[in-house]
């Protein structure tokens, strides 16, 4: 339950709820005026995380040396591997496979099972477990213009102007033109979409989008579709193996510059094995797991980026690592939750972000970076409400869902957050909730095409980890989709690669030693490793005691 | 004649696994039948399992729980109103029947049986010993067969049927609905439709195969054949039960008898309650004669019941 | 966590650690130096990863959680579940019926059920998992799927059931099966995917995707809003 000093906050929240009510039953109108291009502009140049002075910083190394992009970012990019190549024989194969996919979320998933689907060979190395993702965890839903009033071409000008006009046209065409086509995939392989009576999809509104456009299971829609591909993936052991608690550590090439496989490092046995392959498909999923700028996340324990530090060395280009993704909901109370995700269907159903005068500040469904960047400007602008472990939070009040939508939504259509909240005394059918921005989302990413290829032949990227996508900022029900798309597209065209004929050389990993020895000139610190693999959260009384610790902030 | 405006009672009412897949002409027949003597049966909610079989073990307590929270359903149901002060707990399985009786005959003469289930149920409320398992026979016996002879519109005028028992409605005979040796419920039940019920058959409880029927198809085709043909012995032109398993066996396991004898004369096999609806007017799309494996039509045809 | 905080004891397989009050399972193992690889995921309640068993002091009942969203409380003994060797049936779904001889043929253990409950009491999620898996006893797939949905696949019901069910993979299958099978399906999805086969939409596609970006911009905001 919320402490004391609260309720007159809360109080106030309750009785403007009639009032904030009366203007959402408006028709036709919107509860509080969406912002102007100018006035966006100003609430990000103003308060948007990715626009302080030191949020970013030149990278001096790689594809995309001189580049401004985010510094945690830069810094993983610009630490040692984790062997030297030395280390490696590359001449004792452990695997060999068609297509080799690294991480098993939403998007590997699906490339596998396409892959599969063409009678190719598939090995799925994952660090964690099968599913083990930021796909599982993904709440509100996936966008598909499949309604009668919408379109993919207003699909596509959401995205477009959602992602500031960064976006690759190419790919917001494939992915607005294949979502329909998706959820039907999806469907088939029986995913529980939430339905009208009469099967008709029961479609919500997102931040940015210009129709109700966001199919939903309840608020376990990642984790509907993770599990359902997962189980698919299960059905087929004859032509997709997997290996888990094994993540890549590095990317092999042949002396053509083709890609050749991957190194795996088994995260118990810490033994390394080699994976030879004729094509490869990095599906690692996204950074949360950096906090970047000390941010809290919503993201899985294994988000650490790991797939951008493999491509980098291996030569493959970045886009937009420039800008981050705040989800602007997070939840900032109780304290066992901080950084957990509150969806953004929580709007999408009708709550309504309340300061803690319990007034409107900003129209509910902006692009989230929007959304994010004026909760901040609330705070900053003392408006926010404190917690006791001294965090800063604005309401979001959930109880407004049940008056538009009728007694009992809450229940039906939010049953992960009514039980989150509840194991901590909060019924959030009765009061709010206290959020603040957290760190979601790598908007940008490995560099692709429409056929989710990257500059190196063979590698292909697919989801979070790839960039151009969704620009510099993703909206709502777009990463589900993104994953479908691009990870089906992923595996489809690497099995075309496969098909078409490939012969790999000799396997290098010279790449490494080049990225190596320029690592030696900048004087990176040695301690200094990536991919990250793991968080790390010992305390510093413990580690300082600890006998084992070789690296920063990273796995031994 | 109408509905002379007798008041419908309420009765719990428990239909089992396999009348909600397999045999559900047996649960529709019923339904529509008792409604049409003014008895509503009111499906337990969230009932479960009753268990299937009977463990006969003292020490295996834990077979015990299924059959036991399905009683405190009826307790509920009294409790929250959906019947009133009606503790019978009614079935038409005869397997189900008979599970649910043991137990409850075994956690209500145990007192520290009973005690060690609610304990062992504590999310639960307790037990308190009020069930009283009733088959639909029993019921029917209750109301008076004369009563329902009053209701009949379509007198089975000279079907030969005969009454098969099997061993779950009268074995043991704790549990049996009538005399184990000597039953005559199921003859007075034929007789109030105005069939002739085939007296003194021999293998009217005789086993019917049962459970074999999945490992060990000849156990049941020998036994089932040797039913059939007894009762053809008899004069039966078909056969009534009240159990799925029964029916399943004697009805679908006529086919195999018939691969390995063409020589084999099938005879149609019957829930009681198809035929109990038959005559009292119900149509095809009540009783459910499509599922029938040996096809029940042209009998009924010959006999002037079916147009 | 700030180190002026309130410490209590708890038990990590038997071990003894101090912990701040108020850590989750999962936090609390981090504080007292384990680094995780097993028994970790989401680490928010979505993943099934860190299912785990504890006793809270003076209590003889084991209780199960998931480590990421249950609060040490003094006392409390831990054991993390980190894997659950549970069979899980190979099937293709094309060829399956939705209905309960699929389940006889896939998960015959679904009838062994003894209607003890032991499953849903121990469920971290709160679901009647019982229920549903008699449910499928009863032939209703859809109320199976239904009820099942919330399902994390932690495996604590399987591991408790003394009938030796799979009741994780079980309501898997009911929700595959329904969501392919019995779940209405929407006209409009047909239309739609049929309309952009046919190309409909791509020319005026191929117009955005060239527009100067100062007319994407004023077409973007002045676009028309509908949403409700």
């Amino acid at each position: 339950m919320y402490p004391e000093y609260m309720n007159a906050s809360l109080k106030k929240v309750e009785e403007t709820r009639e009032k904030r009510y009366a203007l959402a039953k408006e028709r036709g109108k919107e509860v509080f005026t969406p912002q102007s291009e100018e006035e966006r502009e100003a609430v990000l140049a103003n308060y948007h995380p990715d626009y302080k002075d030191d949020a970013r910083r030149e990278i001096r190394i790689g594809p995309n040396k001189g580049e401004r992009i985010t510094g945690r970012v830069a810094d993983v990019l610009e630490s040692w591997p984790r062997d030297p190549s030395s280390r490696f024989d590359l001449s004792r194969i452990d695997y060999e496979t068609d297509i080799l996919i690294i991480g098993a979320g939403s998007a590997g998933l699906s490339a596998a099972l396409e892959a599969s689907a063409r009678g190719l060979n598939v090995l799925i190395a994952t660090k964690l477990r099968l599913g083990d993702a930021n796909s599982m965890m993904a709440q509100g839903g996936i966008q598909a213009a499949d309604q009668k009033d919408d379109s993919p071409v207003l699909h596509y000008m959401d995205v477009i102007g959602g992602g500031h006009f960064d976006n690759k046209p190419d790919l917001v065409e494939a992915l607005v033109n294949d979502a329909p086509k998706s959820i039907k995939w999806l469907e088939e392989l029986g995913v529980m979409f939430d339905k009208e009576l009469d099967g008709s999809m029961s479609v919500k509104a997102g931040g940015g989008t210009s129709r109700n456009r966001m199919h939903s299971a309840r608020d376990y829609t990642g984790a509907a579709i993770c599990k359902t591909l997962r189980d698919e993936v299960y059905n087929r052991p004859d032509t997709i193996k997997y290996i888990e608690f094994s993540p890549a550590t590095e990317l092999i090439l042949d002396d053509k510059g083709q890609i050749a496989g991957a190194i795996l490092y088994h995260l118990e046995t810490k033994e390394y094995s080699i994976v030879k392959a004729k094509s490869v498909v990095i599906s690692t999923g996204g950074f949360g797991r950096l906090h970047i700028r000390n941010f809290e996340t919503t993201n899985h324990y294994g988000a650490t980026a790991d797939g951008l530090v493999l491509g980098y060395r291996a030569g493959a280009n970045l886009l937009y690592m420039d800008s981050v993704q705040y989800h602007p909901t997070g939840a900032v109370f109780p304290e066992q939750v901080v950084g957990f995700l509150c969806t953004e269907k929580i709007r999408g159903l009708g709550a309504q972000p309340v300061n803690k005068d319990g007034e409107l500040f900003v129209y509910p469904l902006e692009p989230r970076d929007v959304e994010a960047a004026s909760i901040i400007r609330e705070c900053e602008n003392g408006k926010g409400v404190k917690t006791p472990s001294g965090l800063t939070g604005i309401w979001l009040d959930t109880p407004l869902i049940e008056m538009l939508n009728g007694e009992g939504t809450i229940e039906s259509s939010l049953p992960a957050m009514v039980r989150q909240f509840s194991r901590f005394d909060i019924d959030i059918r009765k009061y709010p909730i206290l959020i603040y921005p957290t760190l979601h989302y790598q908007n940008g990413g490995l560099e692709i095409n429409e056929k989710a290829e990257t500059s190196i032949p063979g590698l292909y990227v697919a989801g979070e980890a790839s960039g151009g996508v969704h620009g510099r900022n993703r909206l709502m029900g777009n990463s589900q989709l993104d994953i479908i798309v691009f990870g089906r597209r992923a595996g489809t065209y690497a099995a075309e690669h496969v098909l078409a004929g490939v012969t790999i050389g000799r396997l290098t990993l010279e790449h490494v030693d080049r990225y190596s020895e320029k690592l030696e000139k900048l004087g990176i610190d040695k301690k200094r490793i990536s991919p990250v693999i793991l968080p790390d959260y010992i305390p510093d009384h413990v580690k300082a005691k600890q006998l084992t610790l070789n690296y920063f902030g990273t796995l031994t | 004649m109408e509905n002379d405006k007798t008041e419908t009672v309420k009765i719990p009412y428990f239909p089992g696994c396999t009348l909600k897949t397999t045999a559900k002409n047996f649960e529709q027949s019923a339904l529509r039948s008792m409604e049409k003597l003014g008895v509503e049966m009111v499906e337990l909610p969230k009932w479960n399992c009753c268990g299937t079989v009977s463990s006969l073990a003292s020490d295996d307590l834990m077979k015990h729980l299924a059959p036991v929270r399905d009683f405190i359903r009826v307790e509920e149901m009294n409790n929250t109103g959906l019947v009133d002060n009606e503790y019978r707990m009614l079935t038409l399985c005869s397997m189900c029947f008979n599970t649910l009786k043991q137990t409850n005959i075994r956690v209500t003469s145990s007192p520290e049986d009973l005690q060690s289930v609610n304990q062992f149920m504590y999310l639960e409320k307790d037990y308190e010993g009020k069930v009283d398992v009733t088959h639909l026979f029993e019921l029917l016996d209750s109301m008076g067969f004369d009563t329902i002879a009053e209701r009949v519109v379509r007198s089975l005028d000279g079907l030969k049927i005969a009454p098969y028992y099997g061993c779950l409605l009268l074995r043991p005979k704790s549990v049996g609905i009538d005399n184990p040796e000597n039953p005559s419920i199921i003859e007075r039940f034929i007789s109030s439709l105005g069939g002739s019920p085939v007296m003194n058959w021999e293998a009217k409880s005789r086993c019917c195969g049962s459970y074999h029927t999945v490992d060990n198809k000849a156990i049941v085709i020998k036994s089932v054949k040797g039913i059939i043909e007894n009762a053809r012995e008899f004069g039966a032109e078909t056969i009534i039960t009240s159990c799925p398993l029964c029916a399943f066996n004697l009805d679908n396991r006529q086919e195999d008898i018939m691969k390995e004898f063409p020589d084999f004369d099938p005879m149609p096999v019957f829930y009681f309650t198809q035929l109990l609806g038959l005559a009292l007017g119900l149509g095809d799309e009540v009783l459910g004669l499509d599922d029938n494996c040996i096809d029940p039509r042209p009998l009924l045809k010959r006999s002037g019941l079916y147009e | 966590m700030s180190e002026e905080r309130n410490m209590v004891t708890v038990y990590i397989l038997g071990e003894h650690f101090m912990v701040p009050e108020g850590s989750t399972i999962m936090t609390a193992l981090e504080y007292s130096g384990f680094q995780l690889k097993r028994g970790v995921g989401c680490r928010e309640g979505f993943c099934g990863a860190c299912a785990t068993v504890y006793r809270e002091k003076g209590e003889y009942k084991l209780k199960g959680g998931l480590a990421c969203q249950t609060v040490v409380s003094d006392g409390m003994t831990i054991a993390r579940i980190p894997f659950v060797p549970a069979e899980k049936a190979a099937y293709n779904l094309e060829e399956l019926k939705p209905d309960v001889s699929t389940f006889v043929e896939l998960y015959p253990s679904v009838f062994r059920c003894v209607s003890c409950n032991t499953c849903t009491k121990i469920c971290p999620q709160d679901i009647n998992v019982m229920d549903y898996i008699q449910d499928i006893i009863k032939g209703d797939i859809a109320s199976a799927a239904q009820t099942s949905f919330d399902c994390i696949r932690c495996g604590l019901c399987a591991l408790r059931c003394p009938a030796e069910i799979v009741q994780f993979n079980v309501g898997m299958l009911a929700q595959r099966l329904y969501g392919k099978y019995l779940a209405p399906k929407s006209p409009e999805l047909e239309t739609r995917v049929a309309e952009i086969e046919e190309g409909k939409y791509e020319s005026e596609i191929k117009r955005l995707k060239v527009l100067p970006k100062e007319e994407l911009v004023k077409e973007y905001y002045e676009r028309d809003i509908k949403i409700t």
